[in-house]
């Protein structure tokens, strides 16, 4: 098991209830994508699952152990064994590309070596392989303000490839990119996590996407689940009822290749880099 | 691995050599400053300092004394606004005549520019120490130092702000035929007018601390009070001033604070841009000036009159020309070094205090002591730091780090609030410790400004640095004040001219750095 989420509700501080009753589990290495309109609570059931929110209500579990929000240590080695990739990169500017991909394991390092890394960064070779899956290795030692919105995407990715995380949490990753990167980058975690055996859970707002590279796709809509299945048994009036609240075009991200299929061409490249 | 060329950090060999090359200036600049921390815990120096500090208490509440407090108070207030109203008048047509902003073409104007630097680079202080030969001892030398040195600041600032909006809208107007000053009144004022009139109020809280100090070399008000008790080692005196200077910086504070607030909010729905708000400021505002000049009792006429003029003329032709003599610029040479050591020692000390102090998230404590070190000017801190650690270039530093620690932590805290949370917030997620989240994530957002604040700082403490050898914290100051309390006008000049070179010197490496830096 990776994680399971029992009857989980998440009520505000303002009294908006963005979570109710959701069950949900996940076997180690599965991959899942959450759909929905905007508002229906993806980013908040992310947040669950990456300790960042404690529910009001039920029960979560990651790893086994379920979350105790008073145990700092606890929460903050659960934490390590998490990585998220944000929709938009969570790096400083001024920071070098080699600091941003090593910043993935303060959780897992001693004192000594995160402080020595702001001095000379102690773990360069690793830092590069990470870099070479998002194609960035020559980008190595720029500095992140220097690099398009894209390719701080792929550092943010590279962070957390190179934390090695067992459960991969990613909240629009690709949201802001354009259509041929997005898909780029999202056959690149899927691979990734495949590879490495790693829990993927992603929301996207392009139903496309989602359905040809997930196996398990997962609509959230007012804060429920409103259908939790295999990709190819979602139905196109699922996603219309899915989407009522949003009009009658579903949203997609490219509208020449119906529906993608995965392409697992450099599956074997990626395995033997991995882990 | 180190072996392998590929996985060398590029950054590190000029990370090594900027690392070295700083400790190698820094520790002359540490030996001149005669930097030890012992004498802090010298037996002697403790039971000085401790005696002083025990006669702080009870503070001294004697009617009489009262009555002069509040007296010297009234007066200080009376000079910081007087002193702001010239330096308003002077800044506004200065600034108009410095700034690019507006000009179809970017002309810096020189002659304006190079003026500014002058007013700017010659400490109030000295202007006052001038000033008071010419009109005797007395708050007019106050008002005229403050006006010109501040004059010549808010000029600086008026035209880079005006530069720093958006040029569209003016270059808009000038295209369709306005002419620049309606430009810059349409186009540009709107924008900045919010900056512009925050900057002022921030300075008149400045001016209220350098009217303190004024009083120092005799221009009246608080200052003089300190003085007198400081040398009669009265505490309770001390104690009662300090006080009073506390109560009126935070009062200050918390005015400007209100001001800033009402200047945000939109102006209500009629046709006069003035509500009863702003129109009962303007009263006050005026009524506060003509009441300060008449309190001081001086008269644009008199400070303006031919009589003043000639006396100024000849006092200044008194200067001229000054003393080049190889020994005495040696002298001078060793004070211009001991200066630069005791602003960047102080600068350094500060900035290191300043961040310990901005860091702890519990606030209110903190802010309370960063608002506490602030409100006492420096040449006050020296005239404390010198009871404990000796008269010497390290009380000076010690002064400048006092208060520029309270300046700077201020400045830090809010800097580290505005610095982006979420890279912090994503680190802790991954299991960061919070101490690494915050070097890792937070702390770059938000080194661009700590640097830079560092580093005007240190502009400014650099003019602070040349008087602090007012009350003999050794460097320029000292030597200034002793030739001009011998009349030595000659040499007095040179020195002043190396406190102009110095501050402009140091403006220049400033700026550099910042660029380096960014």
């Amino acid at each position: 098991m990776s994680f399971r989420l029992n009857g989980v509700g998440l009520t505000h501080a303002n009294g908006f209830a963005a979570l109710k009753g959701i069950t949900l589990l996940a076997e180690k290495g599965e991959r899942i994508a959450l759909i929905g309109p905007s508002g229906a609570g993806k980013t908040s059931l992310l947040s669950v699952l990456g300790t960042a929110l404690e529910p009001t209500d039920g029960l979560a579990e990651v790893f086994e152990f379920d979350q105790n929000f008073w145990d700092t240590s606890a929460i903050k080695a659960l934490r390590a064994r998490i990585g998220t990739v944000h929709q938009s990169p969570p790096i400083p500017g001024r920071q070098r590309v080699v600091t941003a991909v090593l910043a993935g394991k303060l959780g897992q390092w001693p004192a000594w070596k995160s402080l020595a890394s702001l001095v000379y960064p102690l773990d360069i070779p690793g830092a590069r392989a990470a870099l070479e899956r998002v194609d960035l290795a020559d980008k190595l030692f720029a500095r992140c303000d220097e690099l398009s919105g894209g390719q701080l995407q792929r550092v943010g990715i590279a962070r957390v490839l190179y934390q090695q995380p067992e459960l991969i949490l990613a909240d629009e990753p690709v949201s802001a990119l354009d259509p041929a990167l997005a898909l780029a980058t999202i056959r690149l975690l899927t691979a990734d996590a495949e590879a490495c055996g790693a829990t993927l859970v992603a929301s996207l707002h392009a139903v496309d996407l989602a359905l040809g590279n997930f196996p398990r796709i997962v609509g959230v809509k007012a804060g429920r689940i409103a259908f939790d299945l295999p990709s190819e048994r979602v139905t196109v009036p699922m996603l219309h009822e899915l989407y009522a609240s949003e009009g009658e075009q579903l949203p997609i991200q490219a509208h020449e290749p119906h529906f993608l299929s995965q392409a697992p061409a450099n599956d074997a490249a990626t395995r033997a880099k991995c882990c | 691995m180190l072996l392998n060329p590929a996985n060398r950090d590029p950054a590190a060999r000029g990370r090594l050599i900027g690392a070295l090359a700083t400790l190698v200036i820094l520790w002359p600049l540490f030996q001149a400053a005669e930097v030890k921390p012992g004498a802090l815990f010298d037996s002697g120096n403790l039971k000085v300092i401790g005696n002083f500090l025990a006669a702080f208490l009870p503070p001294e509440t004697g009617a009489e004394f009262l009555g002069y407090l509040a007296k010297a108070t009234l007066e200080t207030l009376a000079i910081a606004t007087a002193g702001m109203a010239l330096a308003f008048l002077i800044a506004v047509p200065m600034a108009y005549l410095a700034t690019g902003a507006g000009r179809e073409k970017p002309t810096l104007n020189p002659i304006t520019r190079s003026l500014l630097t002058i007013l700017r680079g010659i400490p109030e202080l000295v202007w006052a120490l001038v000033f008071v030969r010419v009109f005797g001892l007395g708050p007019a030398a106050g008002v005229l130092a403050l006006g010109l040195t501040y004059g010549g600041m808010l000029a600086k600032v008026y035209a880079e702000i005006l530069e720093s909006v958006d040029a569209a809208p003016a270059r808009a107007l000038r295209h369709s035929g306005a002419s620049r000053l309606l430009a810059i009144l349409y186009g540009l004022i709107p924008q900045a007018s919010k900056e512009l009139a925050s900057y002022t109020v921030y300075r008149w809280e400045c001016a209220i601390r350098a009217s303190v100090v004024m009083g120092f070399v005799g221009a009246g008000g608080l200052g003089q009070l300190m003085d007198q008790a400081m040398k009669m080692l009265n505490g309770g005196e001390a104690a009662t001033i300090l006080l009073t200077f506390m109560g009126l910086v935070f009062s200050a504070d918390g005015l400007s604070g209100w001001l800033r607030r009402a200047l945000d909010t939109p102006p209500a729905n009629h046709a006069s841009p003035f509500g009863w708000r702003s129109i009962g400021l303007l009263v006050t505002l005026f009524a506060s000036i003509v009441a300060s000049f008449q309190l001081l009792d001086i008269g644009f006429g008199e400070l303006f009159s031919a009589e003043a003029a000639h006396s100024i003329g000849e006092f200044i032709a008194g200067f001229f020309p000054p003393d080049l003599s190889a020994e005495w610029l040696a002298k001078v040479a060793k004070g211009i070094w001991e200066t630069l050591a005791i602003s960047v020692v102080g600068t350094l000390l500060a900035a290191i205090a300043g961040l310990l102090l901005a860091l702890p998230k519990w606030r209110a404590p903190f802010s309370f002591i960063l608002n506490s070190l602030r409100s006492v000017p420096e040449l006050v801190w020296a005239t404390i730091t010198a009871l404990a650690v000796g008269l010497g270039p390290f009380a000076g530093a010690l002064a400048l780090a006092l208060h520029t620690a309270g300046v700077l932590g201020r400045l830090y805290a809010e800097a580290l609030d505005n610095a982006p949370p979420t890279p912090g917030k994503a680190l802790r997620l991954a299991g960061a410790p919070g101490g690494f989240a915050f070097l890792y994530g937070t702390l770059p957002g938000a080194a661009p400004q700590l640097i830079a604040y560092t580093l005007y700082r240190w502009e400014m403490n650099i003019r602070m640095a040349a008087i602090l050898g007012f009350v003999g914290a050794g460097g320029l100051g000292q030597l200034l004040y002793f030739e001009l309390s011998l009349f030595h006008h000659a040499q007095a000049s040179t020195v002043i001219m190396a406190m102009l070179l110095l501050s402009i010197a140091v403006d220049q490496a400033s700026a550099w750095l910042r660029q380096r830096m960014r």
